[in-house]
């Protein structure tokens, strides 16, 4: 299997193609990092003296506007806000922060869409490509069965998409660190969870998040993954799959206001970080229901892949 | 001699049609084994039942005792295999296109891809990339390829495709040396009759997905009866002379004098009568049978025989 996952990451990197994506996403992470560098301005950076009793007077707006609510979404908003502050006028922890390297980081973590869309090129043509260079009548005349073939197919995309995630946290890090500097003492990402406030290392927060974010990418790239090995067509794969990447959120969050059933869709659950830092697209979803339907799209993904492809007369 | 190779009563139904019909033949090691027959009747479909690349509606087929069908793994182990053209990874070199393949199978050493680059000639340029290959060297690479784990069988479809006569006799020669020396079978197939007679032991025409017949390759051309032609005159009146004496044997009229189909022996009859019936003999000659004409005969009568 080893070996298997070694010849695929080869033909990824002995193609100029590749380069050229990795090229753009460090590209993009400098361009991100100059524009909000132009933007800022280091001096105009002030702490509010009085900035606890300007949030003792928002916590107090917030509690008569928790009473006016109707909505149990609205209610949970403003409970949620509160519940910060207060920990904050605690914990003497102040709203303003200065701009550092993990704020870059957080911002530059938007960049994870362009990544998705690499790596759902990649995924789109590791099977299809086979089938289109003729290669695949090579390749599966070998004493290693097909399902074999498939998985060291898609664990490499799943390495890929790893290796491109790594790169623009770590490239994203270093140059946030040149930037716009370390912060002096760390601060704490304050995360709000069943009405519990607690403290979370930033580097975890934003590592967490980013694994969150890429949980849609990821359900993309399995299914442009099935779409190249069931319809052994790339364009298709990457056609599809990027049209979703780029509409799927929106139409699925239109949709879940007229209808309940939207809650099945495969983007209304894909973003996890509603359970944690927002309110569900839908009401009455909760986080098992949304990994029961992840895990469901992606069981359905697999076995569409790897069923045909098992079956597939190879007659290219 | 060791049967390497078996397919017993192989069906292959593709939506509905009939492509390949409850075909039966083994192939010994040792010997390479034609499959001829015309565009279409079936050869790149058999062969890609037999490397697993399509499934066998009914009927089975083994390598070295192991079913492709269930045993896969073990079967294809001894198989190695062009299918059509030798398409490569043209943005890797030649090096790494088989360094790719030898991953695949077991215990492929450095030194056994170097041999094997130096047996089809390819030492020089194995270092570039693939897409700068001429087709003759796509055709040795592709052959360096299904070499590299020593296999038992040698499959190759079509494999002097768009070759030069030079490439199609430097094929030719490897594929005989490899039979001939390590014992391998090689089952090769072709539409192209001239290069089957120079290449194989034995053939199997297949036609309309039907394999007609089987044969060794001198007993396929010659048959058991061979061509003579008489050159005589008048030719008219002599073919109506063989046409009474020989009724079953075919007598027709040629360029000058008649061809006739018969036994050796029978000659030295012919020409007494002929004399008798005062007609002049000026020559008499063996007519050796070309694969073609003998591949044409044979497709047609078989053809007619199983469409009647």
């Amino acid at each position: 299997m080893v070996n298997l996952i070694k010849n695929e990451w080869m033909k990824i990197f002995k193609r100029p193609g590749t380069f050229v994506m990795i090229g753009i996403l460090i590209v993009c992470i400098a361009l991100v990092g100059i524009i909000i560098k132009a933007q800022h301005n280091d001096k105009d950076f002030v702490q509010d003296s009085n900035w606890q009793q300007v949030l003792q007077e928002e916590n107090n707006a917030l509690k008569q506007q928790l009473a006016q609510s109707r909505t149990k979404i609205e209610k949970e908003f403003f409970k949620k806000e509160i519940a910060i502050n207060e920990y904050r006028i605690e914990h003497d922890i102040p709203t303003r922060e200065k701009y550092t390297v993990w704020s870059f980081v957080k911002d530059s973590s938007q960049l994870i869409m362009l990544a998705g869309l690499f790596i759902i090129i990649i995924s789109a043509g590791i099977v299809a490509s086979e089938f289109n260079w003729g290669t695949i009548k090579l390749l599966l005349i070998r004493p290693i069965n097909r399902t074999k073939i498939l998985l060291s197919k898609y664990l490499t995309v799943l390495l890929f998409a790893l290796f491109l995630l790594a790169i623009l946290f770590v490239f994203s890090t270093a140059l946030g660190a040149i930037l716009f500097g370390m912060p002096e003492k760390a601060i704490p990402y304050l995360n709000y969870f069943n009405g519990q406030v607690s403290e979370q290392n930033i580097v975890v927060h934003l590592l967490i998040d980013y694994g969150l974010s890429s949980i849609a990418t990821i359900m993309l790239v399995t299914m442009a993954f099935m779409i190249s090995s069931v319809f052994r067509n790339s364009s298709l794969a990457i056609g599809l799959s990027l049209f979703l990447l780029f509409t799927g959120a929106q139409f699925t969050a239109l949709l879940s206001m007229k209808f309940n059933w939207a809650k099945y869709l495969l983007f209304a659950n894909t973003d996890l970080r509603q359970y944690f830092e927002g309110t569900p697209m839908v009401d009455g979803m909760t986080l098992p229901f949304s990994i029961t339907m992840l895990l469901i799209y992606f069981a359905i993904f697999q076995f569409l892949a790897f069923y045909v492809f098992k079956k597939r007369d190879v007659a290219a | 001699m060791e049967t390497i190779v078996e397919l017993t009563n192989v069906t292959k139904v593709i939506k509905g049609r009939t492509i390949i019909d409850d075909i039966s033949f083994q192939v010994n090691k040792g010997e390479v084994f034609g499959f001829l027959g015309p565009n279409g009747a079936g050869k790149t479909t058999t062969i890609r039942m037999i490397v697993g690349l399509m499934g066998i509606t009914s009927g089975d087929i083994t390598i070295g005792g192991a079913s492709i069908k269930s045993q896969f793994e073990e079967a294809v182990r001894h198989v190695g295999a062009i299918v059509e053209n030798p398409e490569m990874y043209k943005f890797l070199s030649g090096y790494q296109n088989l360094v790719h393949y030898a991953r695949m199978s077991k215990g492929i050493t450095k030194e056994k891809i170097r041999e094997t680059v130096e047996l089809v000639g390819l030492t020089d340029r194995i270092n570039d990339k693939v897409k700068t290959y001429s087709l003759g060297m796509r055709q040795r690479l592709g052959l360096a390829q299904c070499l590299l784990h020593d296999p038992d069988v040698l499959i190759l479809d079509e494999p002097t495709n768009g070759l030069d006569p030079a490439g199609i006799r430097e094929i030719r020669d490897y594929v005989r040396l490899l039979a001939r020396e390590k014992n391998m079978a090689v089952i090769v197939s072709s539409h192209l009759l001239s290069e089957m007679e120079m290449m194989c032991d034995r053939i199997g025409i297949i036609q309309n997905g039907r394999l007609i017949d089987v044969q060794h390759m001198k007993e396929f051309v010659n048959g058991s009866e061979v061509m003579y032609e008489l050159e005589v005159t008048p030719s008219e009146a002599a073919l109506s002379i063989l046409r009474t004496y020989y009724p079953h044997a075919s007598a027709t009229l040629s360029s000058n004098g008649v061809a006739v189909e018969l036994p050796k022996i029978e000659i030295p009859n012919i020409v007494k009568v002929f004399v008798q019936e005062d007609i002049k003999v000026f020559g008499i000659k063996e007519v050796a049978k070309t694969l073609e004409d003998r591949f044409l005969e044979v497709t047609a009568e078989k053809g007619a025989a199983t469409r009647g």
